[in-house]
């Protein structure tokens, strides 16, 4: 007979819980701090494992909490790969580049620069679905992982074009390029037998997305004319100093309600099996977590940035649900190929976890 | 006997289960007549949730038991303490982990401060010269070019340091045509003198000035900067020659406490086997110093790489011997010329 492990609507428990506390990660907060700096940074792959190793051991999914598994070791190794492999992409752009443009003329050096940037795109993209892979693979849940048999080569191939499409035509492909990535990257991604499926499309973040892009430009402009001393048209006093705060306000909290918007639409298009998302984190509650970021930090001198991965991880998974049923017998080992290399270009360019 | 929960690792089904320990194993049994034994050697700690002991096996990759955190005392003898900061780490325990990290940081951090110092000596002048020319080349529009004003400044700089403006590691002196009040020690032996130093100063002062700044080049200040600034990167330009390396960056070398102090006494002995007065420069040092809170823009720049205090006019004021017969450092024709070095140049910026 089938174990089904369902969540529904109806249910007491939230399908996905969070059950840390900062009392118990404070701990692991200080001394990863501590052991970090004495270690020249060395530490910081552990303190990332014994980080992760917290916060996913306190993530309830259903009935039974999340394990990681990846080891400071793996990361450390993967860090120094690629913090070896960019020394030597900044070396050819500080010696390479210079060279080509006094050699073979400047428009050779103008292709070498654009190849170089190419590149750079690529390797972003790369990082981003390897890294992912990488998570999924390293996170268990009841005894089985997730993963992903593709290498991302593809991917990076195509995150060329989206971004490139993402800043032609001043970002109106943004939003598009940005849901396309999305679906792309997790399309390829499975736990146990189950692939994810991604159909995001850009109707629900346009709309927040071009009024950043409003926000931004009228803002800039406004920005402009009342902090230049030769327009006079406003006169001196208050408003010089209040309209720009006012438009700087107005850019990020434009930018706020872009990124709700994105997660939002982001959960609610990707679902595994029978289980589907929704994050119901408003642009009220992102507000809230961005202010508090701020003053905890302002209050803490910056320490604060310590218990940050903490309080991520609590706010997405506070406002994460999931609904459907898993199928626990069929919810059988994962085939994909554990990748032995793990974050590294992710985790030298310290991009987000999703 | 203990209830745990079992998962296989083939699928996400869980299995109930009675734990115990015998024989140095762990036992595992079922309702319906299943049952397992695991080595010890194979089980692993595992991080586990709250008020619960998750274990592993080392053997099969998703194998996970759970039993409640108070199993803890009987299946202890068959695990390993749990792993807590790292391996390395729980081994010495934190507080010395902790100790012997910032005593090692310490050491590292302390000789990546005086490394440059001791690199410097042995950087080959060549190299130096390698990147003073790359950058500078021959100035271009900034050098003032008035020939006799030019003999008069090298004349200047023999004064102070006899026979410095010849052989291999001749320092080449320059006067520029920039309204900052500034004097540097370039890569590769350069000095060069902006106007204002020239025409708001007298000759007497200038030559400390200069003597200061060849103290600099000769004790290898300027390449040791050059190492602390940028690090490796900097001994590779040296070697390379000046590619990547900027101009701007390089005039804003700043030099230690230390080095400061020691180019100004380079200066004091120098002043004093020319038969200079170092109170003229002592004076200007405390003008500089003083003017930088009136008038800032005129000596900011100066000061930026040769902060001044009154400490170091006192001592150029301390070295004056009052039984002493100074001779100026330039005749007054020799003044007038230097003085009008930069007549044909325009000004730039």
């Amino acid at each position: 007979m089938n174990e089904l492990a369902s969540v529904d609507a109806a249910e007491e428990l939230p399908s996905i819980q969070f059950t840390g506390t900062m009392r118990e990660y404070l701990p692991i907060a200080a001394t990863n701090l501590l052991l970090t700096i004495v270690t020249l940074f060395v530490y910081r792959s552990w303190a990332k494992a014994r980080e992760r190793q917290y916060l996913w051991s306190r993530t309830r999914f259903i009935d039974d909490e999340l394990e990681w598994t990846g080891t400071g070791k793996e990361m450390f190794v993967g860090f120094i790969v690629v913090a070896v492999l960019l020394g030597l992409v900044w070396l050819t752009f500080n010696f390479g580049l210079p060279a080509i443009a006094l050699r073979f003329g400047p428009l050779a050096g103008v292709g070498a620069l654009l190849t170089f940037y190419i590149v750079g795109m690529f390797l972003y993209g790369l990082a981003r679905f390897r890294g992912l892979r990488y998570r999924l693979s390293r996170t268990w849940w009841r005894g089985i992982r997730g993963g992903s048999n593709d290498p991302g080569w593809d991917y990076g191939r195509k995150a060329i074009g989206y971004y490139l499409a993402g800043f032609l035509l001043f970002g109106f492909l943004y939003p598009w390029a940005q849901a396309k990535l999305w679906n792309e990257r997790w399309n390829k991604m499975s736990f146990g037998p189950l692939e994810f499926e991604a159909h995001m499309t850009s109707d629900d973040t346009k709309g927040p997305f071009f009024a950043f892009l409003a926000a931004l430009i009228v803002g800039n402009v406004v920005i402009g004319l009342f902090t230049n001393p030769n327009v006079i048209v406003f006169g001196p006093g208050l408003p010089r100093l209040v309209v720009p705060i006012l438009a700087y306000v107005a850019i990020g909290a434009t930018y706020l309600n872009y990124i709700a918007a994105y997660y939002r639409a982001a959960a609610e298009w990707t679902r595994i099996g029978d289980i589907e998302f929704r994050l119901n984190a408003e642009f009220v509650d992102w507000l809230k977590f961005f202010l508090a970021t701020i003053g905890l930090a302002i209050i803490t001198l910056g320490l604060a940035f310590a218990v940050y991965e903490f309080r991520k991880w609590r706010f997405i998974t506070s406002h994460m649900e999931a609904y459907g049923t898993v199928d626990v017998d069929r919810l059988t080992q994962s085939q994909t190929h554990a990748p032995r290399e793990a974050e590294g270009f992710l985790d030298v360019l310290d991009v987000g976890a999703f | 006997m203990i209830e745990g929960k079992l998962y296989d690792g083939m699928t996400a089904h869980p299995h109930d289960v009675r734990v115990s320990v015998a024989d140095g194993k762990l036992e595992l049994e079922q309702d319906g007549g299943w049952s397992d034994s695991v080595d010890a050697a194979l089980l692993k700690r595992r991080d586990a949730p709250a008020g619960k002991l998750r274990l592993g096996r080392s053997d099969l990759a998703g194998w996970r038991l759970l039993v409640p955190a108070e199993a803890e005392a009987e299946l202890a003898p068959l695990l390993g303490r749990p792993e807590r900061y790292g391996r390395w780490i729980d081994r010495i325990g934190l507080v010395p982990a902790l100790v012997a990290g910032g005593v090692i940081t310490a050491s590292v951090v302390g000789i990546g401060y005086l490394a440059p110092h001791w690199i410097a000596p042995h950087v080959p002048m060549s190299w130096e010269r390698n990147v003073g020319t790359a950058i500078v080349g021959d100035f271009g529009e900034l050098k003032c070019r008035d020939p006799k004003g030019q003999k008069a400044l090298e004349d200047l700089v023999e004064r102070v340091s006899p026979g410095a403006t010849k052989g291999p590691d001749a320092i080449k002196v320059a006067a520029l045509n920039v309204p900052i009040f500034n004097a540097a020690a370039l890569p590769g032996g350069y000095i060069v003198v902006f106007k204002p130093a020239i025409t708001e100063t007298d000759a007497d002062a200038l030559a400390g000035v200069i003597a200061h700044e060849i103290g600099h080049v000769r004790r290898r200040h300027v390449t040791e900067a050059l190492i602390r600034e940028f690090g490796i990167g900097a001994l590779i330009r040296l070697f390379a020659g000046g590619v990547g390396a900027n101009a701007e960056q390089i005039v804003a070398l700043s030099y230690t406490r230390d080095n400061e102090t020691q180019a100004d006494s380079d200066a004091i002995v120098a002043l004093k086997r020319a038969n200079i007065s170092p109170k003229p420069t002592g004076e200007l040092f405390e003008r500089l110093s003083k003017d930088s809170g009136e008038a800032p823009g005129f000596s900011a720049e100066f000061l930026q790489s040769h902060p001044l205090s009154g400490k170091r006019a006192h001592r150029f004021e301390a070295s004056v011997d009052p039984k002493a017969h100074y001779q100026p450092a330039l005749s007054q024709p020799e003044w007038d010329a230097l003085s009008e070095i930069c007549r044909k140049t325009p000004e730039q910026k």
